[in-house]
């Protein structure tokens, strides 16, 4: 039932989502504004900001490849369960005395391993997305508690920290330098190359796509492959941040991931989407968590606040569209 | 309309019942008694109860992520009231009350504002779980009095309660509303083909309102039962029930697009799983395994449901 709504020649559809953009720009300023004067300037420490760019950035980096499986079509909810088993392989990777150098393809393997599994399902098994990672999420969960038990893996190198985050060339750490660097070729990547074109085609109409001769299951399988690179990325990132590994790592990172995307105008529908959108919601959803903490809110409340931002956002979305 | 038809996934839950069978037989010898199948029988009760909700709402194509975050704030909202002094019948009809309100804010909002259910859900889902720690402060609620626990504790001879007076007569009620009513035909043509449903003049959005109420309602229920039988209520409950409850549908033979699928389908499923969890934790298996098993066991189903149908083509085409 997905209404190719504007399809033709502007299908990338840059200039239908921009009223959405300014408007998640506008919802970023006003909630930045609320919160440093709630929080009597503490919102601009030097630390505070580190957080938060630090915690975008976690979002971010898996909230790309999201994007791109969200526009084919697809859904990943996997990657919270991935996120936590590539943590769980990387930091064994750790305990063994490897270094930060020699432990970086560990993250990205297991998160491409991961990811191919969830692509192949979906593309050779033709279990549908929501099915197939619903299953994952489950059965990776249980195989990182399968590795790790109680234990918890604490022996991260501090060079993880001090290279992700304690590293600021211009004042902004290297994690979300790599966040920045990954964002701008997925978006050269999706605006300009025919690859990426594809990927909307698929959206839009996979059979059309199939019989245009596009390899919809090749491009598929990579989308879900990539994503869990980029989780393995991600991961990295997060050890970075919080130097420890547990069996709930990673638990209800999915969501997040899923919440960053979706307010920024991607839509599940598939065919349409853009990744200046998922940057603005990724930023928009670390707001939320890092006002709640600093507003001394009770935590429970960025639930509350982070779904009705959703609502409202996507709501006013279809709303202002079927007009 | 033809009686409905979860025939696809009839013979894939057979083998896995039987392997579960086998499995758990061998596995854990001990298991066949009355009072371990009742048991096994009351924790499947609330999941089940869930399930059946689930179902109408995935049987017209939609789906609800929400299901385990209202079960927590329903039960949380009941427990709150009878601690207060409200009357337990009160109470629990309070917490009904929350199940069906926030089945209607989730319907409400995918017919309305024409959101994908998923989207609607998902950010229900922090709401509502939002809210329910917001209200307890995230701390657990008992005290209630005596008179609730006949819900989740109660008996009739040496049956559990739940199972004969809760679960039995709400499966036939749903299965002859889904077989014989009108809108039980309505749910499924509106997930067979949403735009024909429209077009012969059918209110799919009421339709679509009505299954997430329902499944809000049953929800809320579950989460009464909960509360009742551990004499807590928990705000953080049912964290991974949204999925198992989708889990379940599926393999009760339910398509996710929606148009096919049965609650005695959804009722097989549950009994299947509530095998699996039971023989595992009967073996001291961590639950974070049963929902592994329960993942893996999606997956498996689904994929041996398309090689069958792959194979039933290739001889169609053959012929």
């Amino acid at each position: 039932m997905a209404t190719p709504a504007s399809s033709g020649l502007n299908w990338p559809s840059w200039i239908n989502v921009s009223v959405r953009e300014l408007l998640l720009v506008v919802g970023v300023i006003v909630i930045t504004a609320g919160i440093s004067i709630g929080s009597s300037g503490n919102f601009w420490a030097a630390s505070n900001l580190t957080n938060l760019m630090i915690s975008t950035a976690i979002t971010l980096v898996p909230a790309i490849g999201m994007t791109v499986i969200i526009v084919t079509g697809g859904i990943d909810v996997s990657v919270g369960s991935m996120l936590g088993l590539v943590a769980v392989a990387g930091g064994t990777a750790f305990e063994y005395g490897l270094g930060l150098a020699a432990a970086t393809p560990v993250f990205l393997i297991a998160g491409a391993i991961l990811g191919l599994i969830n692509g192949a399902l979906i593309t050779y098994g033709r279990v549908p997305p929501v099915i197939a990672t619903l299953g994952t999420l489950s059965v990776y969960r249980a195989a990182a508690f399968l590795f790790l038990g109680n234990h918890w893996i604490t022996m991260i190198p501090p060079s993880v920290t001090e290279t992700m985050v304690l590293t600021q060339p211009l004042g902004v750490p290297v994690a979300v330098w790599i966040a920045l660097v990954l964002l701008a070729l997925g978006m050269v990547f999706l605006a300009r190359l025919p690859r990426g074109r594809h990927i909307f085609a698929i959206g839009n109409n996979e059979n059309a796509a199939r019989l245009n001769g596009i390899p919809v299951e090749r491009i598929k399988l990579a989308a879900y492959t990539l994503t869990g690179v980029l989780v393995g990325v991600a991961a990295l990132m997060s050890l970075g941040h919080s130097p420890m590994v547990q069996t709930t790592t990673g638990t209800g990172f999915e969501l997040t991931v899923i919440a960053a995307v979706v307010l920024g105008g991607t839509e599940l529908t598939g065919g349409r989407g853009s990744l200046l959108g998922t940057l603005l919601g990724a930023i928009l959803v670390g707001l939320v968590q890092n006002g709640v903490v600093l507003l001394h809110i009770q935590p429970f409340w960025s639930g509350v606040v982070l779904g009705v931002i959703i609502l409202v956002s996507v709501g006013s979305a279809t709303v202002r569209r079927n007009d | 309309m033809n009686r409905i038809d979860w025939t696809g996934r009839a013979p894939v839950l057979l083998v896995i019942s039987l392997i579960t069978l086998i499995g758990v037989s061998i596995g854990a010898p001990g298991i066949w008694s009355t009072d371990n199948l009742f048991a096994m029988g009351v924790l499947a009760v609330e999941i089940g109860i869930i399930a059946l909700g689930q179902t109408f709402v995935i049987n017209t194509g939609g789906i609800d992520l929400s299901v385990g975050a209202i079960f927590a704030l329903a039960q949380v909202v009941m427990g709150l009231a009878m601690v207060g002094g409200v009357p337990w019948p009160l109470a629990v009809m309070l917490g009904l009350g929350v199940g069906v309100l926030c089945g209607l804010v989730n319907g409400l909002a995918t017919v309305w504002l024409r959101v994908p259910a998923i989207i609607v859900t998902l950010a229900t889902m922090f709401a509502f779980s939002g809210l329910a720690l917001v209200i307890t402060s995230g701390i657990d609620v008992s005290g209630f009095p005596e008179g609730f626990a006949v819900l989740g504790q109660g008996t009739i001879g040496s049956v559990p309660l739940q199972i004969v007076a809760i679960y039995l007569p709400l499966l036939v009620l749903l299965a002859v509303v889904q077989w014989r009513t009108r809108f039980g035909r309505l749910v499924h043509l509106t997930g067979t083909n949403t735009l024909a449903a429209r077009l012969t003049g059918i209110r799919i959005g009421r339709v679509q309102i009505a299954t997430f109420v329902i499944a809000g309602g049953l929800a809320a229920l579950a989460g009464a039962i909960n509360a009742s039988r551990l004499t807590t209520a928990r705000p953080d409950a049912g964290a991974t029930d949204n999925l198992i409850s989708i889990a379940i549908v599926v393999l009760g033979g339910s398509s996710i697009f929606g148009g096919k699928g049965s609650v005695v389908g959804t009722a097989l499923a549950t009994l299947v799983i509530a095998l699996v969890n039971y023989g595992l934790s009967f073996n001291n298996l961590n639950a974070i395994y049963q929902s592994g098993l329960i993942g893996l066991i999606l997956i498996v189903a689904v994929l041996m449901q398309n090689i069958m149908l792959s194979i039933q083509q290739r001889r169609a085409a053959a012929t």
